[in-house]
């Protein structure tokens, strides 16, 4: 029943996987390794044949393919959505909605530099046309896996701030009927931060990241799963060129 | 991948040969921890290899820059700095006029005296202007020279959004200047310290990397480190470093090792990030009182200030420091004038006698 994450170790925290078809966080703070997570499980989908898509909001998708260089794996069929909006303009220009002709690209095939605002006109990436726009395409293309690089991004950039709350959970409502399963990266500030999302979502990964005078310590727990039991203690993990690795996890039941 | 130097050796070997280019960081730090000395490094370590170089200068004005960096021996002629500190404000009614429809950038040996607020009209800083401006700047290079600008380093990115941001809009006119750096292919080091704990600031979410000084009191000797927070597509040291500010600017010894008190050890925590941001209003209003004393010796008004002290002090017990910092800015600002009001009426005298 359920599908694996990519991350050896998770799928043990998870007692098995994800139940497929829901949406789910992983959140955590800055550098804790929520898009290295995001990438393997994306290629596990891919891995398994079927189709995957990420949909890039804080990072432009060339520096995505630059930065996985260090990565030991090819994510060039992974799809990849470009939704950072452009830079705005302050006199009256034409603006192109998101949904009116964005379309996912291979990750092998985006080019080396930064798409340019064009002259003339300025795309702008807003949840009311990002989320028509992702409905099509996870009718039209099949996804089984879906990632939002970052949730907090959408929150941030592509709502107005005062229908946030209404416009995080009409959304993550939206992935819930689309039956894909999604992994959404959600930013914290400080670990008593608790995103709108974790209400939200049907299971939490949370990243954990300490800094002390030996360096940055990182770990992993399950803060929350419904419909399956999980580990229930924090390990310690590691950010390598293989992905992340989950360290101290209990043997694996007989 | 190529790098950029940041100017600092130590630092560029705790990044694996220096910052991946073309790209937007953060610089962060407590007040007094070197931030702006590690970006005036990251500049003219630019201008020596013949590299375009601007500062956005938005907490100190150019010409103050140019005298503080010459303590440390560096030269700082050739480089372009765009003075986007806000004018006195202007009590009286005054046309106000945008920043980009007035300032030019210049390169820093033309820079000589603070600008001078003028009687007429009071410049205001926006996000947007400043956008303007550093668009322009840049094409009128292209055109000069055929070069773009390499390095930019923009002091502080923390002002320019307190003082040139309003409205809703906040998170979506910082995004738009994130993407227009990044689309500039030019690397930034903003300088930024987030002021209230728990909130994290857009700059920092679309930032691709961050680094990190350290400054506190051991015993009786003031101390000082360095730490790579996070930085995109390159593996880096994530240890955290001694740093040292001497007289011919920062060091980083990357075989080194810290053993910092306890307080660094939370760094991540509220109570820290807390006790950070209380540190730097203190000092703020350690300076405001030293300037209402200065005032006073020379008999100048300073009761509108007081009351501003007074705010400020009051919203910082209550552990509201962004308001407090606006108080305690408001206060600083009225001083500055009545200072200048003082000087400007004395020097009238000498010439009269």
């Amino acid at each position: 029943m359920k599908i694996p994450t990519g991350v050896p170790g998770l799928d043990r925290m998870l007692h098995g996987g994800l139940i497929p078809n829901r949406p789910y966080i992983v959140s955590g703070p800055l550098g804790s390794g929520k898009t290295t997570m995001i990438m393997q499980f994306l290629l596990e989908g891919i891995a398994g044949g079927e189709r995957a898509l990420i949909v890039a909001l804080d990072e432009p998708p060339n520096e995505i393919r630059a930065n996985m260089r260090n990565f030991r794996r090819d994510i060039g069929d992974i799809d990849v959505l470009d939704a950072n909006s452009d830079i705005r303009r302050f006199e009256p220009t034409p603006i192109v909605e998101i949904s009116d002709e964005q379309e996912p690209v291979r990750m092998r095939d985006i080019p080396e530099r930064i798409r340019k605002t064009p002259e003339v006109e300025s795309h702008e990436v807003t949840v009311h046309s990002l989320q028509p726009l992702l409905k099509s395409l996870l009718r039209k293309r099949q996804y089984a896996r879906i990632a939002i690089d970052s949730m907090t991004g959408l929150r941030y950039f592509c709502m107005r701030e005062f229908e946030e709350d209404v416009s995080t959970q009409s959304f993550m409502r939206f992935l819930t009927e689309e039956k894909v399963t999604a992994l959404l990266a959600v930013e914290t500030a400080g670990e008593l931060d608790v995103p709108p999302e974790s209400f939200l979502s049907r299971g939490e990964i949370r990243l954990h990241r300490v800094r002390d005078d030996s360096g940055i310590r990182r770990f992993v727990s399950i803060e929350k799963y419904k419909g399956s039991a999980h580990e229930e203690m924090i390990h310690p993990m590691e950010v390598t060129q293989q992905g992340v690795v989950i360290h101290g996890l209990p043997p694996p039941p007989p | 991948m190529e790098r950029v130097s940041t100017g600092v050796d130590g630092l560029d070997k705790m990044l694996r040969g220096g910052l991946p280019p073309g790209r937007p960081y953060i610089l962060n730090g407590p007040l007094g921890s070197g931030k702006s000395i590690l970006g005036s490094q990251f500049l003219v370590d630019g201008l020596r290899r013949g590299e375009a170089c601007l500062l956005v200068a938005l907490d100190e004005p150019p010409h103050e820059i140019k005298a503080n960096m010459a303590a440390f021996g560096w030269n700082l002629d050739s480089l372009t700095a765009l003075d986007a500190t806000p004018d006195i404000k202007s009590h009286k009614k005054k046309n106000v006029i945008d920043v980009g429809t007035t300032l030019d950038v210049r390169r820093m040996d033309k820079v000589q005296d603070v600008r001078k607020s003028t009687q007429l009209r009071t410049m205001e800083v926006t996000i947007h202007s400043v956008q303007k401006m550093i668009k322009q700047s840049s094409r009128d290079l292209v055109e000069r020279t055929k070069a773009h600008y390499s390095r930019i380093v923009i002091d502080s990115m923390t002002a320019l959004k307190r003082f040139s941001l309003r409205g809703e809009d906040a998170r979506v006119l910082v995004q738009s200047f994130m993407r227009f750096l990044s689309e500039l292919e030019v690397t930034t080091l903003l300088v930024s310290s987030p002021i209230t704990p728990g909130v994290l600031e857009s700059e920092f979410l679309l930032s691709r990397g961050e680094i990190f000084l350290h400054k506190w009191i051991d015993g009786n000797t003031m101390r000082r480190a360095i730490s790579i927070e996070r930085m995109r597509g390159t593996e880096f040291d994530e240890r955290l470093r001694p740093m040292t500010i001497g007289p011919q600017g920062m060091t980083v010894f990357p075989n080194a090792t810290v053993t910092a008190r306890g307080e660094l050890t939370r760094s991540i925590d509220r109570p820290f990030l807390e006790s950070q941001a209380a540190e730097e209003v203190n000092a703020r209003v350690d300076d405001v009182l030293a300037s209402v004393e200065a005032v006073r010796r020379v008999g100048g008004q300073t009761g509108e200030a007081e009351a501003a002290l007074l705010r400020g002090v009051v919203a910082l017990n209550r552990k509201r420091f962004e308001e407090a910092v606006r108080h305690l800015v408001t206060a600083k600002t009225r001083l500055t004038e009545e200072m200048r009001l003082h000087d400007a009426a004395r020097r009238a005298g000498a010439k009269k006698a």
